[in-house]
């Protein structure tokens, strides 16, 4: 019953094979981001993109979890970041305006049953053209997570970043793929590696980004 | 120039110059007498006015002017002559031609009949051997190699079977004659001189002019009905005559049967002697194609025979096709008669011939093994997939190729039906066709739903005690609970998709196990990070996306150091009972979460538990399985081991129990080990009361159903399996969840009161069949 950690099969045909790939890699090393990201000879990009937002969504679960103990919807009665803009939550038939901890866990369920539908996503060998388009809304979502939490809950950010290295993988996931624009990367990550210098290797002109 | 005399008006018979009054005209040079002429006609013109011209005069010009006139006139009908024996040669080659067609089509159909037949009687063979435990004796069952001899051999082997068939088969086709309109005197008279044909009665090609009138006015069965030489070949002709003759005048059977009475009447009158004639002129060509290869006689060679005539057909067909028609529609004079059944099956046979070769048939024609015995209709289907890429008509076919009874029920939508079905790639649908085959008595389980919206494998699962509500634990941290009654439409295939409605998220790594207590309104999840959180069970009618409830989660029970396996929930006392690969095995109150109530084996004396359940029969008891193959029975009271079961391991050789599960009812306890087999253990003794090998990989899991009758094991083989536990027998399999990891299925479980199994998957599906 001990969860296999043979080695690495990679069989292109085979669903699945991508995510196992990819939790080797995170469990070998979590902060080393380039690995990680670095997709497979010959792996189609639609896959290895949808893999990895699995992935994300999976580790998001964590910070959620974390969030659930300091989240109130007393405190957190909007999901915001920064005092500019409020996020409404998709999952409802209108667009309603959640509390944090809602917004948080309507978007990770909505993200599962997205990623999960038959719909969109109905192989895990080949993805379609036309659902692409989504991975990049549910970037979006998942990304007013970190932003929350960085701003609002700043010490539950830090530690879990610490452990995991989760929004710096994420932004630079969705900054290699495109899957976001720029603007809406508004946790100061890619400064604070500038200062920080913390991945061997980095170029420190890599992209501004707004504070 | 010659109309002058009348010649080409036809006239009346008396040379336009004998008539009176008739001038002569100096125009005509054209002829080569014609000075002689000229002088005759100033002769005759000059008597002329009298009118008395040539009564009775035979002048020599006018003689020669007779002739001349005569011999233009014969000239003239040779050449129409000419003109209407090239028209008919042309409509005797044309004749010809669709003979031959129909000898072909007739061989095709003889062919698949064949085939059919033969695959009929190996799914007999099986269905027998598989039923009774002995073999069929059907005789040889080689496969048709389009040889005659061979198959005369096939046929006249005679076994009861075959028999029986064939008379079915007669009464079948005699019904259908019966509905066209043959009556049975025709039929009879039909068969005798097919029979005296084909050498029954010892003659040779005597007969072949006796069966023209028959055969010809039909422009169907061919002459080649003729040399096929034994009593199922007369069936074979039999019915290809009529079944084709059905086709080329009718629609259906059932349809205007009025009219068919008419048409056939009116065929089986050789409605053409002229044709019929012309037509014994060109014996000779199909005598030299027959004749070689008479009857008795028919060698290997005959294959290679057909096989040049069918390339040599092969482009001709279309053409051919489409002069039948017309010819066809001629001859019957537009009797408005549609015909489209025959174009189809003109087209399918076409199609046969272009896609397979007549020996890649025969492989082809086995069906896949199965452990069953099929019903004949399976058999079809899987046998019309392999041969028949293409659709066929629905109304076509399979009605009268086929002459046994199920095909009869199967009647007009056969086919259509059979050839839409298809041998999914899935595993999952070979799953559906093996319990479809089942003993109709027994419940046979079928997929419903499948849980799709877990990131990662899940390890565990509960049914609610009431509710049609499940909850998974999965690898990803979560558990999410499902309404089974509020499904999603899911656009293909049978299963469908249900939503979560609730997620549970509060371990920090995976989630390992979850039970529910008895009532449904508390469950416990044990995971990796070594806690048991406590929940509160939120209502299966929840809106998924409704707002946090902090309630939810009661509590953490702390207290294992390490992931926790296994968990089990006491409704008597209250109490949980937990696992852990730290090496201990834990009690807790159930209702009060608070440091453990109890641990047993501290000191990892016994290995490191794997699984624990309680005894049923006695609730004071449980029973721990170990990761090295032992099995402790433990007084939770006294905190006493009781009992170590008799663990038949040679030493050294550990087996991994993966599950223990202990009988509703009887003192018995289950154990599923990584050695793939399922062991069976007395509760009082200690002693293996069975085991047996019941899977390819680790068995995983195992359940029983609430009154204990069944017992559900899944595997790494990514099969589930269904026991009888009285005569450990397997009822059901099914195929399900890929391979991850080369893990496949990690739980299994029953709904304590409603008709549910579920399957837990490493590939993040949970699989829910009714």
């Amino acid at each position: 019953m001990v969860m296999a950690e043979g080695a690495t099969v990679v069989r292109r045909n085979r669903p699945g094979t991508t995510a196992k790939y990819i939790q080797q890699n995170i469990r070998s090393d979590c902060s080393n981001i380039e690995k990680i990201m670095e997709p497979p000879e010959g792996q189609d990009e639609g896959v290895w993109k949808y893999e990895h937002l699995r992935q994300f969504c999976l580790e998001l679960n964590g910070l959620a979890v974390k969030l659930q103990t300091e989240c109130h919807p007393d405190t957190c009665t909007q999901m915001t970041a920064t005092e500019q803009w409020i996020f409404l939550c998709a999952a409802h038939k209108t667009p309603k305006e959640c509390p944090a901890i809602d917004y948080t866990r309507h978007t990770l369920d909505g993200a599962a049953c997205l990623l999960n539908s038959n719909k969109y996503f109905p192989s895990r060998v080949s993805i379609k053209e036309s659902s692409v388009a989504k991975l990049g809304s549910v970037c979006r979502r998942i990304y007013r997570i970190f932003s929350h939490a960085y701003f609002h809950h700043r010490q539950i950010f830090d530690t879990y970043e610490n452990e995991t290295f989760l929004c710096h993988r994420f932004t630079r996931f969705v900054m290699k793929y495109n899957l976001m624009s720029k603007d809406n990367l508004i946790v100061p990550i890619l400064e604070e590696e500038e200062e920080e210098e913390e991945e061997g290797g980095q170029n420190p002109s890599t992209g501004e980004s707004e504070a | 120039m010659l109309d002058l005399f009348g010649i080409l008006g036809g006239g009346n018979g008396l040379p336009y110059f004998l008539r009176p009054g008739v001038f002569f005209n100096n125009n005509n040079s054209s002829s080569s007498s014609s000075p002689l002429l000229q002088a005759g006609g100033r002769g005759a013109a000059a008597d002329s006015d009298g009118g008395e011209a040539g009564r009775a005069q035979y002048s020599i010009p006018g003689i020669l002017h007779f002739l001349q006139h005569e011999w233009a006139r014969f000239e003239v009908e040779r050449a129409q002559w000419e003109v209407e024996r090239a028209e008919l040669q042309a409509q005797v080659a044309f004749l010809h031609g669709e003979r031959k067609g129909q000898e072909n089509l007739k061989k095709d159909l003889v062919r698949r009949i064949k085939m059919l037949e033969y695959a009929l009687k190996q799914e007999r063979a099986k269905y027998h051997k598989l039923k009774y435990g002995t073999e069929l004796n059907l005789g040889e069952m080689k496969a048709p190699s389009f040889d005659s001899e061979e198959a005369n051999e096939k046929e006249t082997s005679g076994s009861l079977n075959n028999q029986l068939s064939w008379k079915q088969g007669r009464q079948l086709l005699r019904q259908y004659l019966q509905e066209v309109g043959y009556t049975d005197t025709i039929l009879d008279v039909k068969s005798q001189r097919v029979k005296a044909l084909l050498g029954l009665a010892g003659d040779g090609t005597g007969d072949r002019s006796g069966q023209e009138p028959l055969l010809n006015g039909t422009d169907t069965a061919p002459k080649g009905a003729n040399t096929l030489s034994d009593s199922s070949s007369v069936l074979e002709a039999f019915f290809i005559e009529s079944a084709a003759a059905e086709f080329s005048d009718e629609d259906d059977e059932e349809d205007s049967e009025g009219k068919e009475k008419t048409i056939v009447d009116s065929r089986t009158v050789s409605d053409d002697p002229d044709a019929e004639e012309a037509l014994k002129d060109f014996d000779f060509l199909s005598n030299t194609e027959d004749m070689d290869t008479s009857p008795e006689s028919r060698s290997a060679g005959d294959g290679t025979d057909w096989e040049k005539d069918r390339q040599a057909w092969d482009v001709d067909q279309g053409l051919i096709t489409k002069l039948k028609e017309q010819y066809r529609k001629e001859r019957k004079g537009k009797k408005g008669v549609k015909r489209p059944n025959r174009t189809k099956l003109q087209d399918m046979l076409a199609n046969l011939r272009d896609t397979e070769e007549p020996s890649s048939l025969q492989p082809s024609i086995t069906p896949p093994p199965r452990p069953n015995a099929n019903r004949f209709n399976e058999h079809d289907s899987s046998h019309t997939d392999e041969v028949e890429a293409i659709t066929f008509p629905p109304s076509s076919g399979k009605a009268f190729i086929i002459g046994t009874e199920e095909a009869m029920e199967t009647g007009e939508l056969g086919l259509g039906e059979l050839a839409g079905l298809t041998v999914a790639n899935e595993a999952d649908n070979l799953a559906y066709d093996i319990s479809n085959n089942k003993d109709a008595l027994r419940k046979t389980w079928n997929p419903k739903f499948t849980l799709r919206s877990h990131f990662d494998g899940i390890r565990g699962l509960a049914f609610h005690p009431v509710e049609p509500v499940l909850i998974t634990a999965s690898e990803d941290h979560t558990l999410k609970m499902w309404n089974l009654q509020k499904t999603t439409p899911a656009k293909k295939n049978a299963s469908l998709d249900v939503e979560p409605i609730y997620t549970f998220r509060a371990h920090r790594g995976a989630v390992l196990c979850v039970v529910m207590s008895n009532t449904g309104e508390q469950c416990y999840s044990g995971g990796l990070d070594g806690t048991i959180q406590c929940w509160n069970t939120p209502s299966p009618n929840i809106d998924p996306y409704d707002s946090y409830q902090p309630s939810v989660l009661r509590g953490a029970l702390c207290g294992h150091t390490d992931a926790v396996w296994g968990l089990v929930h006491s409704s008597a006392h209250q109490r949980l009972l937990s696992c852990s690969a730290d090496g201990t095995v834990r009690l807790w109150n159930a209702s009060n979460p608070q440091a453990a109530l109890a641990v047993f084996n501290e000191n990892k004396d016994l290995g490191l538990p794997s699984s624990v359940d309680l005894v049923c029969s006695d609730p004071a008891y449980m029973v721990t399985s170990f990761n090295n193959g032992r099995i402790g029975l433990f007084n939770m009271e006294t905190r006493q081991q009781v009992l170590n079961m008799e663990s038949t391991v040679e030493s050294g050789a550990s087996c991994q129990i993966n599950k223990v599960l202990s009988h509703p009812t009887l003192p018995i306890t289950i154990t599923a080990q990584e050695d793939r087999h399922i062991k069976f253990y007395d509760n009082n003794t200690g002693k293996l009361i069975h085991s047996m090998v019941a899977h390819l990989d680790a068995v995983t899991s195992l359940a029983v159903d609430p009154n204990g009758l069944y017992l559900m094991s899944g595997s790494h083989d990514c099969s589930i399996r269904l026991w009888n536990l009285e005569n450990k027998t397997c009822i059901q399999e099914f195929t399900a969840h890929r391979k991850k990891f080369d893990e496949s299925i990690h739980d299994v479980a029953f709904h304590p009161s409603k008709c549910y199994i579920a399957s837990a998957g490493a590939d993040s599906l949970a699989k829910v069949f009714v």
